[in-house]
């Protein structure tokens, strides 16, 4: 019986799960940043960045 | 026998996972009984998205994939059952529970990969359904309690399934095949009192089912004897809730003897600590009793040595304790303080109350059966007994205005209450969701699944129904209203007065009921959605 399946029988194939705990550093930083979110607790989400805006590129 | 994964599907992602999902738990179980061959994957605990769900997918040659959750879980099932559907184009997926129930007709729709969904309670229908499995059948239409699709890509609907009567043939809940030791138990905190706070094993029972009022917001997935079915002009089997005068209820509960049972079986089994009953109104059963269910169990739980050791022994809890805490809903009308005072002696910490507002003329219309007195009365009762009073409040209902806004603040202020309320919110299935469904669907272009796909918790603004304040207005004056702000909403309340042309003195309000006055229905909400463009 594999950890992720629980049940009265084995599976034909296991279910491997190779990442830490399914969630990386960024994901579990952002999600707990997010619950105390206001006033000085702001963050940036990574994943959602959009780069390579014009404006912030000129250096005038 | 048939081969059955059940998938538990993510539920308030922006929380921790913290409740076993009880009707799964004992679907499993009875799937267990009958023979057949189980697993569990809960999606909801795990959280650890597809890649882990196609293994699951892909771990065994499934006969049957079964799913289902409250309303808020269907983004979630949506993704699941696309993945599914892919994954294991052989195995018969099942959909069930309060998401499909409350709209199944339209869940079918927007969820082509569910060959069958089971409406309304799941402890016959799934059986039967496995059954026919094993059997290499088919015909869903004449397992009661099914919506299927036909040779033609058309929905059948079979006939209502019948409320189990006897709850206490049901077996134990399969709670085993759930992560307890891995993300239940530490997640056990419930921050509703000082015990739920300590809490370290804390497991839920739903002892009852039913609640004997009509709140028009509230929704109870078709599995209390508020669900209705009728042909429609076209004779097609059409399911109906509450709709204004036109209520079911059936109030079904445990014995004493079986959840005290159950509660000592996972005390010594699994060192319980905490117990949370997810019953909906466990004051309806202990009225409907005559009294004695509640302090049956009360004495049960004393008898076999349940009761808390920091009660017993009259001292402050701390993590000595031993023996089981535990918690539920109450009603403001329905509770006594007798019934309190032996409910705080066998371990009671806190009490949910939906007092939902402290506005007469708010009060009036919500169905609750209860008045902003009544609700004084049970605070002050349950807390000399002891308890913890949980006192819900809720914002925006359909005459909300701003004497409602200043009558809840005061009572907030005299009873120390520290509140962020919910917005009033018409889940499908609710009497507000079949009155106000023209409205709340145009709010999201005409997209029902869009408005699905939004529900959240309701301390999130969705679709309003309000019709006094849009969502903007509703969002600002939550936040005066917990800081106590009066001055910035009566200056508020003067521009708003200006704007609706209403004079000083006259009630802020532009409340017309739709169900009294049907005929006016159309206009009345054209005037209500006019106001969010207004300001
Ligand atoms: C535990 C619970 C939760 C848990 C989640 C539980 C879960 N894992 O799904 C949490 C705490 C997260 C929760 C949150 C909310 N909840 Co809630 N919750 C409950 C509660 C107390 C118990 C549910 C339960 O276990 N019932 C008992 C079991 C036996 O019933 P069941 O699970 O529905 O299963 C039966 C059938 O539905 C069916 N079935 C279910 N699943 C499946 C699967 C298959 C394959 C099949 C065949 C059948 C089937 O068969 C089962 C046996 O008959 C109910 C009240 C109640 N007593 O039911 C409210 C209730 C479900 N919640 C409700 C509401 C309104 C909410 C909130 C919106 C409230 C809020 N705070 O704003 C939030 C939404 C949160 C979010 N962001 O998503 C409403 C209805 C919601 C809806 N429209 O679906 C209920 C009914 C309470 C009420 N009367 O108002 N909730
Ligand atoms: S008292 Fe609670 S469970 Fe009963 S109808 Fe009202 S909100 Fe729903």
């Amino acid at each position: 019986m594999s950890d992720l399946l629980k049940g009265n029988f084995d599976t034909a194939k296991p279910v491997v799960d190779n990442s830490e705990d399914g969630q990386t550093l960024e994901q579990r930083f952002e999600k707990e940043a997010l619950k105390k979110l206001g006033g000085s607790i702001a963050f940036v989400a990574k994943q959602e960045v959009v780069w390579g805006d014009e404006d912030a590129e000129q250096d005038d | 026998m048939a081969k059955i994964l059940f998938i538990n599907p993510v539920v308030r992602e922006e929380d921790d996972p913290r409740h076993v999902p009880y009707g799964i738990a004992l679907l499993a179980a009875i799937a267990m009984r009958d023979g057949h061959q189980v697993q569990v994957y809960d999606e909801n605990a795990w959280r650890k998205g597809p890649e882990i769900l196609k293994q699951v997918c892909n771990a065994d040659r499934w006969d049957v994939i079964a799913l289902g959750g409250i309303t808020t879980a269907y983004g979630s099932i949506k993704n699941i059952v696309r993945i599914a559907r892919d994954e294991c184009p052989q195995a018969l997926i099942v959909l069930g529970g309060g998401v499909l129930t409350s709209l199944p007709r339209e869940m079918m729709g927007f969820l082509p990969q569910v060959d069958v969904g089971v409406i309304g309670e799941g402890f016959i229908t799934l059986p039967e359904i496995l059954q026919k499995v094993d059997a290499g059948e088919h015909d869903w239409e004449n397992v009661d309690g099914t919506i299927s699709r036909n040779s033609d890509g058309g929905l059948v609907i079979s006939a209502q399934r019948a409320l189990l009567e006897d709850l206490d043939s049901l077996p134990y809940p399969a709670w085993d095949l759930f992560p307890l030791e891995e993300v239940y138990f530490p997640n056990s905190q419930v921050l509703f009192s000082e015990e739920g706070m300590l809490a370290k094993r804390r497991l839920d029972i739903n002892a009852s089912y039913g609640c004997s009022l009509v709140c028009r917001y509230c929704y109870h997935l078709g599995i209390a004897g508020d669900m209705k079915y009728a042909p429609d002009a076209n004779n097609e089997l059409q399911v109906s809730f509450d709709e204004p005068g036109n209520y079911s209820r059936s109030i079904r509960y445990h014995s004493p003897e079986y959840i005290v049972g159950l509660v000592k079986h996972a005390y010594e089994k699994y060192n319980l600590d905490f117990v949370g009953f997810l019953d909906e109104n466990l004051m309806t059963m202990d009225q409907y009793s005559k009294r004695t269910w509640l302090k049956e169990i009360c004495r049960l739980w004393k008898e076999n040595g349940l009761q808390p050791t920091c009660i017993r022994d009259g001292v402050e809890h701390d993590e000595h304790c031993r023996g089981v805490h535990w918690s539920g809903t109450s009603h403001a009308t329905l509770c006594n303080p007798e019934t309190l005072k032996i409910m705080r002696e066998a371990g009671c910490s806190h009490l949910i109350y939906g007092y939902e507002s402290f506005s007469p003329h708010v009060m009036k219309t919500i169905g609750k059966g209860a008045t902003p007195k009544t609700n004084m009365r049970s605070f002050f009762w349950t807390l000399e007994s002891g308890i913890r009073p949980i006192p819900n409040q809720i914002i925006g209902f359909p005459n909300e205005d701003f004497q409602a806004i200043y009558e809840n603040m005061d009572a907030w202020k005299k009873l120390g209450i520290v509140v962020k309320p919910f917005f009033a919110t018409a889940y499908p299935g609710s009497e507000w969701f079949t009155t106000y469904r023209n409205w709340i669907v145009e709010q999201y272009d005409g997209d029902l699944e869009k408005y699905i796909q939004d529900l959240g918790d309701a301390t999130r603004i969705t679709a309003v129904i309000s019709h006094n304040f849009n969502a903007v207005e509703l969002l600002g004056l939550r936040e005066l209203m917990m800081n106590f702000d009066y001055k910035r909403i009566e200056e508020y309340e003067q521009y708003w007065r200006r704007n609706h042309n209403i004079p000083d003195g006259a009630p802020s309000t532009i409340f017309q009921d739709p169900v009294k006055n049907k005929a006016k229905k159309a206009a009345n909400i054209r005037l209500a959605a006019g106001n969010s463009g207004s300001h």
